[in-house]
């Protein structure tokens, strides 16, 4: 197994929130500079353009540094919490985007359009993932690379079936069909680790 | 109910709330079902941490240099927010040489800063800087922390009343955002919806927008909801149960996130 020693990632970056919680900026800058890569990958992800990726970065960042000191009281992983922040950003992001311009809900990027389509696998990434998220890297791979990217897109964006399938361009049926089987195999895949 | 004997289905519809797919109806059907069945809401939150990792995965980028330096920037500006809130909130020294210094005026923000530092990390400078160490320590210990949040909403589903907790001063404030009043002869009581066993009361609201009402936390962690009742004046017996209809009811969240 990964990551098991006493000196893991996951403890080295603990100890950086921890720090960052009583203000110490030097800690945030080394936490920015072991996962800003990671993290911006996610808000690239959620809001698939790279200029407002940054503004969900730094937002993102902002608000690590102020809330550093709930971590304490979650049970999450390090990465796995900063990535929910990031994605939540992101998705703030995009609702406010989408508020503030009613046409601005559809302009599709090409980061998505051509990750369903072709037949690529779109890899996953492993670095600095958590024990759960090797798990989980297990299962999804043994996934379509069809069902595997819009379980994922599902998730990243935070979209209903109905969305993917006009985002994705694809009947609403297949979209069922893609997610349905591919949360089956999930769930069957992530029983053994449980 | 019966779904709760088919454990791969309520797998099944875990996965998809936690995905994000599983949406309206069957939502809140989910929902309701998990906050009175602890094993609905174990699958839930398992399927919420795996679901996590999905964006632990995602492929890596290098944002532009730019990014950092705004950050730093923005970090800066918030340390001195914070500062010159805390100088602005201590009151003005009488006197002495602390004063003649003029710190508190502004000349230095990062100086203030360093003086909530040593709030914060226990320092012992001399004895002048003490007194005013302690009643910077109190201002900031009067600053209130909001560990929970609820929106109580009517079964119209309109938001009606806005709680938040304080552990550090063990106080619920509720904050009337409808536009309902009780006659006279009736009060709003708050109750407590713990995942096992009755309802238990969280105290009578007063009179005006904004009621307090002192909590520990053993009366708000791990409830997951809350309810306001409508009763005779003056709340129900002690011990009792509601006894008076529902007005409000809604979730009780911790802010993490």
């Amino acid at each position: 197994m990964p990551f098991m020693n006493a000196e893991s990632p996951d403890s080295h970056l603990i100890a950086l929130i921890d720090r960052v919680a009583l203000a110490d900026e030097s800690a945030l800058r080394e936490l920015y500079e072991l996962t800003s890569s990671k993290l911006y990958g996610v808000a690239v992800r959620v809001v698939s353009n790279r200029s407002w990726a940054e503004d969900v970065l730094q937002e993102a960042f902002l608000n690590i540094w102020r809330i550093a000191g709930d971590y304490k009281a979650t049970l999450s992983p390090p990465m796995a919490w900063m990535c929910l922040i990031v994605r939540s950003r992101g998705l703030d992001f995009l609702r406010r985007r989408t508020s503030e311009r009613a046409d601005a809900g559809l302009e599709l990027d090409d980061v998505l359009s051509d990750t369903v389509e072709g037949d690529s696998p779109n890899p996953m990434d492993t670095a600095l993932a958590g024990e759960q998220a090797w798990a989980l890297h297990q299962c999804l791979s043994q996934l379509d690379n069809k069902q595997r990217e819009v379980v994922s897109l599902a998730y990243m964006r935070d979209l209903s079936h109905g969305e993917l399938a006009e985002q994705l361009k694809l009947p609403l049926g297949t979209v069922k069909t893609w997610i349905r089987r591919g949360l089956e195999q999930l769930r069957g895949c992530m029983a053994r680790f449980a | 109910m019966n779904l709760t004997r088919n454990p791969a289905l309520v797998e099944q519809l875990a996965a998809s709330y936690a995905l994000g797919t599983l949406r309206g109806g069957a939502r809140r059907r989910f929902e309701a079902l998990a906050r009175t069945h602890a094993s609905v809401r174990a699958a839930a939150l398992i399927w919420q941490g795996r679901m996590a990792s999905v964006a632990e995965l995602q492929q890596q980028a290098a944002p532009s240099p730019a990014v950092w330096k705004r950050i730093e920037n923005l970090v800066n500006a918030d340390k001195q927010a914070r500062a010159m809130q805390a100088a602005r909130q201590a009151p003005a020294a009488t006197g002495g040489w602390w004063a003649s210094l003029g710190l508190w005026r502004g000349a230095t923000a990062a100086g203030a800063m360093a003086a909530v530092v040593a709030v914060v990390t226990g320092l012992n400078l001399n004895t002048a800087l003490n007194g005013q160490v302690e009643q910077l320590s109190a201002r900031l210990a009067a600053t209130p922390e909001i560990r929970y949040v609820a929106v109580l909403a009517d079964d119209k589903s309109a938001p009606s009343v806005l709680v938040t907790y304080d552990p550090k001063h063990s106080q619920l404030q509720l904050k009337h955002v409808g536009q309902f009043h009780p006659s006279p002869d009736k009060s709003l009581q708050l109750w407590a919806l713990p995942q096992a066993g009755g309802p238990r009361s969280l105290g009578v609201l007063g009179d005006g927008t904004v009621v307090r009402l002192p909590a520990g936390s053993d009366a708000v962690n791990q409830v997951p909801a809350l309810a306001i009742s409508l009763e005779p004046k003056g709340g129900v017996p002690a011990g009792s149960g509601p006894s008076g209809p529902v007005l409000f009811k809604g979730a009780l969240l911790q802010t993490t996130l």
